[in-house]
């Protein structure tokens, strides 16, 4: 054989990125980029933000084999987890090992909010429909007001999979804006007078109740909405692991090593679905404002049906506390608390805002529940084994 | 337009999937409660006298501990928030 220098040159500068780097993947390298910026030195949602813009730089640049359609390639194999509803709900198990329930017992009414605050689900959901998505892709868009990342993922991955990395940009960086969106709409909504009330200190719980809770809400809500299972189900059984108090390893891997990892695979496995053919349309720009609208709905939402919950208890709850039921754990609560703080520094809202804050975990797991079964069905659902099942028992009672 | 009639639906029977189903839960909490109400630990068996801390010049002072579980006994008691009292005297029988 023979061997000519310049021709090995040329084949290796043929095989390499720069040569077949499009267009298109530029300007994902540039946003991938700024994703990793505004994680590292504006901290946002680091955790998620920096491992999402890294995987989309990986999958940006050209022959690396790692965007998530490529087959065989690394972060294919990561995108099995989000495809197949292996990640989001592992996600949910660590949640609920870090979560205590302790000021949603002591106050069960403060589920209300939480289930008030989805609101801002529902009219974006309306909004993308006015924009010209289909229902499916608008549910899927509409969970972003949720606030909740693992559930905004697990519905898009069931839903709308090609829109599954603009609605997770979106989640996670309005997330992570929280304390900006929130504040101004909770003074625009509530008086001096409202923003002052001191709430009654919580009543302790019963250890027993919170062992049960887990157990009875899991049964309550997975018989109502089966589509929710693999989420509410993970969620429970991660709380139990930390009532219980005899699963102390279990507990303690959950909530640090396991989700943990689990967050880098999930942030990974969707930075790598943003490819320039799926990122760089106008349903993105669509979805990154409609995400604005979900959050700042689901704020006024919960901190509306706080002023109901005001004027029906006598002022004894503060509104400001019903901003936390957009979910967004704790940070929507801190807000609360600061806002609640602006007007009276000896005002302490974190444990009462901490209620709703965690109502809005199941009031989107829920909302996500709803969304699966009115439309989790041909594609979206086929990975599913119990929409499978619901599918046959259907088609024999329509026989 | 028949899409955007349709979504205004969806919205109005999931809200109010939601509330029924987190109103349930509010009941289940409820009766939870109700049935199981939260007890106090049993106080630690009383142990051999420990040695009394040094007075100060003022005269026998609680230590801070002692002060902070009485602050937050008579908020509780009292169904105030702690920040609302203020304790300026302790008596030792």
């Amino acid at each position: 054989m023979d061997f000519s220098f310049q021709e090995a040159l040329s084949k290796i500068f043929h095989s390499t990125g720069l040569i077949a780097i499009a267009p298109g993947q530029g300007v994902m390298i540039v946003i991938s980029l700024v994703l990793v910026y505004l994680a590292i030195w504006k901290k946002f949602e680091p955790l998620l933000l920096l491992p999402i813009g890294f995987g989309c730089l990986l999958a940006n640049l050209p022959l690396s084999m790692m965007a998530n359609t490529n087959e065989g390639g690394l972060f294919n194999f990561f995108y099995f987890g989000v495809r197949h509803e292996i990640l989001p709900p592992l996600i949910f198990l660590g949640v609920g090992a870090l979560t205590d329930f302790g000021p949603l017992l002591a106050n069960p009414s403060t589920l209300m909010l939480g289930a008030a605050a989805q609101i801002g689900v529902y009219t974006t959901l309306i909004g993308a429909v006015a924009l010209g998505f289909n229902l499916q892709e608008a549910a899927a868009i509409g969970i972003i007001g949720g606030a909740d990342g693992p559930t905004s993922i697990f519905l898009a991955a069931k839903l709308a999979p090609h829109l599954l990395g603009p609605i997770a940009v979106a989640a996670y960086s309005y997330m992570s804006l929280v304390p900006m969106i929130q504040p101004p709409i909770m003074r625009l909504l509530t008086t001096e007078k409202e923003r002052a009330v001191k709430m009654e200190q919580l009543k302790p719980i019963s250890p027993t109740v919170k062992i049960i809770f887990p157990i009875a809400s899991t049964l309550v809500i997975v018989l109502m909405l089966p589509g929710v299972a693999p989420l509410m189900g993970m969620f429970m059984l991660g709380n139990l692991f930390r009532e219980s108090g005899v699963t102390a390893r279990l507990h303690e891997t959950s909530q640090t090593h396991l989700i943990n990892i689990v967050t880098i695979l999930l942030a990974l496995a969707v930075g790598s679905s943003m490819t320039a053919e799926t990122f760089l349309t106008s349903d993105t720009i669509k979805i990154i404002v409609l995400g604005l609208l979900a959050f700042c709905m689901a704020t006024a939402g919960g901190v509306l049906f706080g002023k109901i919950m005001y004027i029906t208890s006598g002022g004894k709850v503060n509104p400001l506390i019903g901003s936390a039921g957009v979910s967004a754990v704790p940070m929507a609560a801190r807000v609360s608390q600061k806002v609640g703080q602006e007007t009276n520094k000896t005002n302490f809202l974190l444990m009462h805002a901490m209620g709703p804050n965690v109502a809005g975990v199941i009031g989107s797991a829920v909302a996500a529940g709803v969304f699966l079964s009115l439309f989790g069905s041909g594609d979206a659902g086929s990975g599913h084994a119990a929409v499978e099942t619901l599918k046959t028992v259907t088609a024999s009672l329509g026989q | 337009m028949s899409l955007i009639i349709e979504s205004i639906q969806v919205s109005i029977l999931a809200m109010g999937v939601i509330f029924l189903v987190l109103g349930i839960l509010i009941g289940v909490i409820r009766a939870l409660v109700h049935f199981l109400p939260y007890s106090a630990p049993p106080a630690p068996a009383s142990r051999a006298r420990a040695p009394v801390a040094p007075a100060s010049a003022t005269g026998a002072v609680p230590e801070e501990d002692h002060v902070a579980a009485i602050h937050a006994a008579l908020a509780h008691h009292l169904g105030k928030v702690p920040q609302d009292l203020h304790i300026v005297n302790i008596t030792d029988y």
